[in-house]
Order: C-alpha cells, then structure tokens, then sequence
C-alpha cells in the first residue's frame, strides 16, 4: 500500500468566509476554528447548506479564507496541491479517460515519478480497490460504487498527506453505501492518514469518525467536538454498543437544535419539530 | 385458466420470428412507402397539387439524369460548402474556445456577436458582393457565415459549463494552468463543440445553395433553379434530393470525426 510515513494536521483559526454576489451577500463560516488531527478520520457534519464544502474547499486551497487562517502543518495553504485531496461530491472522474488513464493522471501530470513506476501502482491501486477487470472502462461505464473506489485510487496514487471526503458516498443505494464504508474504513485503518470526512449522515459519521465535529447552521462555526472512542478495527456491529447509542444520542441533539434553528430562521414555525422530537426522545427511553 | 395450448404455440411463432423476422427494418421500410404513397396520393388525387411530379416522375428522372453535369455540380457545391466550414473551424473555434474561457475576452467580444447574430444569414447575400469579388469567394464567405456561428456558440457553451470539480481536481494534481485547457477544460467540452459542427454543416449546405440560386456559377442551387427556370420539375425534386444525400454524407462525416474525438461518450 502507498503508505504515508508523514502525517500532518490541519488547523482552522477564526476563519472566516462569505459568498457575494450582486444582490446577495452571506456569511458562511463565521469565527470558525477547528483542528484536524494528523493521523485521525475527523469527520464534519451538520445540517444542509452550513458550509461543510466550503470547509473542504478552503483546505484543498480553491477558495481563500477572508479573514483568519487555514494552516496545514503551521504553514498556511496558500493553493491547490496534490498534498491535500478531494474525493468530491459526485464523481469527477475525468470522463474522456478511462479507470486507468485517470489513475495515471496525477503522476504523469506532474512527472513525479517514471512512468514503469507509475504504472506499477496504478495497477497495484486498481487491483487493491477490486478493478483491475475495468481499467479499459470509462467512468461512465463503471456503477456509482466503482467510480467512488476509482476516485479513491486516483487520489492515494499521488500519496497525499490529507484525504478530503465531500460526502463522497452520496447518492449511492443503501448497500453499496455501506460496502463503501466500511471499504473505506479499511482502506483508513490501513493507510492511517490524515482524513476530513464531511458527511451529512449521522451513523455514517459515528462509524468512521475518531473525531466527529459537529457544526452550526450559518454562520457556521463547530458546535462541539465529540471524540467518537470507540474501537478500531471497526465494522456495522458496532452499531449496537451503548457507547454508540450514547454518541448518537448527543450528536443528535446537537444536530436537531441546529435544524429547528435553521428552520426559524427561514420563517417555518418551530412548534411542530420541536414536538415531534419530544416525542421522538420519549418513545426511544 | 390460461390455454395452454395458444401459449405453445405462439411461443413457435414468436421464435420464428425472431429468428427469420426483422421488425424494426420493416417498420422502417413502412415508414418510406408511406411517405411515398402519402406523396402519390397527393399529386394524383388532389387538383391543387397536379403539377407537382410523381414519385413514378422523380424516379424515372434518375435515368435521364446528365451525370457528368450533376457530379460536376456536385463537386462545385461540395468545395463552396467544405471550404466555408473549415474556415468556420479555423475561426470559430478558436474565437469560442477564447470567450468560453476568459471573461474579459467574453465581455469584449461578444456583445457585437449577439448584434449580428438575429441578422439571418441569407440577409448578408446582397452584402457580399460588395466584399467580395468574384462569385466563388462571396459562396465561400456565406457558407463560412452560416458555419461560425453555431461553432462559436456550441464551444464557448462547452468550454464554460465544464464541471468546476474537473479543473479545480486537476489543479490538485498539479496541473498548472497552462495545461489546463488542452488537458482538462478542451476534452471535457468536445461533445458540444461537435454538437455545433453539426449544425454548422447544416447551416453551410443552406447557405450554398441559397448563394447559388442567386448566381449562374454552377453547383446544386444552381442546377435546382435551372431545372426550374426549363420547368422540369421531375428533375427539381430529384436534385433536391441529392442535396439532400449530399448534407446527410457530411453529417455523417462529421459525426464520424467527432465520435474519435468523443469515444467515452459511446457509452453513455
């Protein structure tokens, strides 16, 4: 596996960020400080809209923090780098390549290594995600499961130091999802590098996370960081211990506050939910 | 109950006629003899349509057809239309390519495009003669016309609406943003650019034969508007149906060069 020896951190200080555009200005990360550790799966969640991405597209280095401070290692991000990756939200798979061609894509593009070498991991890569039958395949031809775990590859090949997950497993059916996660998680247990996961899955965040930030509505800040201490290596059946009951419990609460607040602020009446969550906690004990 | 014994037997049936039978081919050599008897009807039965040919005319024009003079023409119109679309090309393409991918470009260039644009491109025709001297150069230049456009439109079109995900995934990887458009931005855009080379030669096979209906310098319009002029109508419809084969065998010829340059799209 293309291990990566050198684990890095990255830390978020008062950042903060806003989208202009003619009529309308907004805020959306406001005083936003938050660490992801070196070595651990951090994963974002919050409610819809709160700005998860624009956390993922600060690190990638896409878009600048107005004010604040986006550091990786004490250094601050100053642009995109093959050091930090995005697996983004639906496939960006370059269409016109094909598995293989799009594995192959970062070392050739930065000539970092020979092409014999390249090669030999690429097919490493696609063995180890299960596509070496496909590597002739275009994207278009692969099912949602396989693009994700060709995106994968495409981005371990170029060893990055931080992983970022803009809620890569959205969209896929229920199953694949899970084979997805837990695919993932050994592909995290083993590699042990730095990863964000933004998600906006509660029980998909509780089983991937070492450490899972909750945020706020916008202006988004993290609510609370919960250190999600449950043992590795894991799988679903942890979803039936008392600490993940607990986690859950308060992650979910933290998770409801913010909706109902998010559907004041955008004129819905709060009575209904907040009802319907009463009676939620009361018949769940 | 279902009877089982229809069941049985129309399951022989339905093999044979998988085996022995294609539907869709028949279905679409129905579709042709209706358009033809549709057409005979017409003309035969319908006063108002008497002077139109039958399709029995059309066909036994084929046989008195001068071929040298045809394939002549052919030839003629071929060059008016190959030409103006490879200039379009030459032009369009990178003129789209420059306002899809710079701003100030855009704002630069084309607002005057979208003045000229509603102006329909056989309203130039008067125009031309003052640009152009002779006749060859003046068809060629409204071919070219028709052509630009449609490209320009389709490639800027292409070349802005590239999913942000794929350059900003390929900046990561390190790709600078020299290469970014030959290696990113241009691959993701081809399918529409082809789109618009399309329409492109549709509009080029309009444009020559209207510009040759207005002259005596040959080429398929021309033929058209003499065989109208000599009132053989037979030989009218006949060469409007070549004009026809002739921009369908560019079309295709053109999708078959856009296919190589968009082979993932096959599968899609």
């Amino acid at each position: 596996m293309v291990a990566t020896n050198q684990k890095s951190e990255v830390v978020f200080k008062d950042v903060a960020k806003g989208a202009y555009s003619k009529k309308l200005h907004t805020v959306i990360l406001k005083d936003c400080s938050l660490n992801v550790e070196a070595g651990k799966l951090t994963v974002l969640i919050g409610p819809s809209g709160c700005g998860k991405t624009t956390v993922i597209n600060l690190i990638a280095g896409y878009e600048r923090p107005d004010h604040g401070e986006v550091l990786m290692d004490g250094q601050p991000v100053s642009g995109p780098n093959w050091e930090r990756l995005v697996v983004f939200q639906e496939t960006a798979l370059f269409p016109w390549l094909t598995c293989y061609e799009n594995v192959m894509f970062g070392p050739t593009a930065r000539k970092s290594i020979s092409r014999e070498e390249a090669h030999r991991e690429t097919m490493m890569l696609l063995n180890k995600v299960g596509l070496s039958e496909f590597r002739d395949k275009y994207p278009v031809q692969l099912s949602g499961g396989m693009q994700r775990r060709a995106e994968l590859a495409r981005a371990l090949i170029n060893k990055p130091k931080v992983m970022l997950m803009d809620e890569p497993f959205r969209g896929l059916d229920a199953m694949t999802r899970k084979l997805m996660q837990e695919y993932y998680l050994r592909l995290f247990e083993e590699t042990g590098c730095t990863n964000l996961f933004v998600t906006s899955e509660l029980e998909e965040a509780i089983i991937l996370a070492d450490k899972l930030l909750v945020m706020t509505n916008k202006p988004s800040k993290v609510r609370k960081a919960i250190d999600v201490d449950l043992p590795r290596p894991r799988d679903w059946s942890i979803a039936t211990s008392e600490r993940y009951r607990e986690i859950k419990a308060e992650a979910l609460e933290l998770l409801h506050a913010e909706a109902i607040k998010g559907s004041v602020a955008s004129g819905k009446t709060e009575i209904d939910l907040k009802a319907g969550f009463e009676k939620l906690k009361t018949a769940r004990g | 109950m279902p009877n089982n014994t229809a069941i049985y037997g129309s399951q022989f049936w339905m093999q044979f006629q998988r085996k022995f039978v294609n539907w869709s081919l028949v279905r679409k050599i129905l579709s042709m003899a209706i358009f033809i008897l549709f057409w005979t009807i017409l003309v035969q039965f319908i006063d108002y349509f008497h002077q139109i040919p039958t399709p029995k005319a059309v066909f036994l024009a084929i046989f008195e057809l001068p071929v040298p003079v045809v394939l002549k023409n052919i030839g003629i119109s071929f060059f008016r239309v190959l030409g103006g679309f490879f200039v379009g090309v030459l032009i369009g393409f990178p003129v789209g390519v420059a306002i899809g991918y710079s701003r100030i470009l855009n704002h630069l260039i084309f607002p005057s495009f979208e003045m000229v644009r509603p102006i329909p491109p056989i309203a130039w025709i008067p125009l031309t003669v003052l640009f152009f001297i002779n006749f060859e150069s003046q068809a060629i230049f409204l071919t070219f016309y028709g052509a630009f456009f449609p490209i320009v439109y389709n490639t800027m079109g292409g070349i802005s609406e590239v999913d942000i995900c794929l350059p900003r995934a390929a900046m990561s990887f390190g790709v600078g943003k020299k290469l970014m458009l030959w290696k990113v931005i241009l691959p993701a855009a081809m399918p529409q650019v082809f789109t618009g080379m399309k329409l492109a030669m549709g509009f080029a096979w309009i444009l020559v034969v209207a510009a040759e209906m207005m002259s005596n310098k040959g080429g398929m319009g021309y033929y058209v508007w003499y065989n109208h002029a000599v009132m053989d109508y037979p030989h009218v419809v006949l060469a409007m149906g070549i004009i026809g084969l002739c921009g369908a065998i560019c079309s295709v010829g053109v999708g078959v060069v856009g296919n190589y340059f968009t082979r993932w799209q096959r599968f899609v």
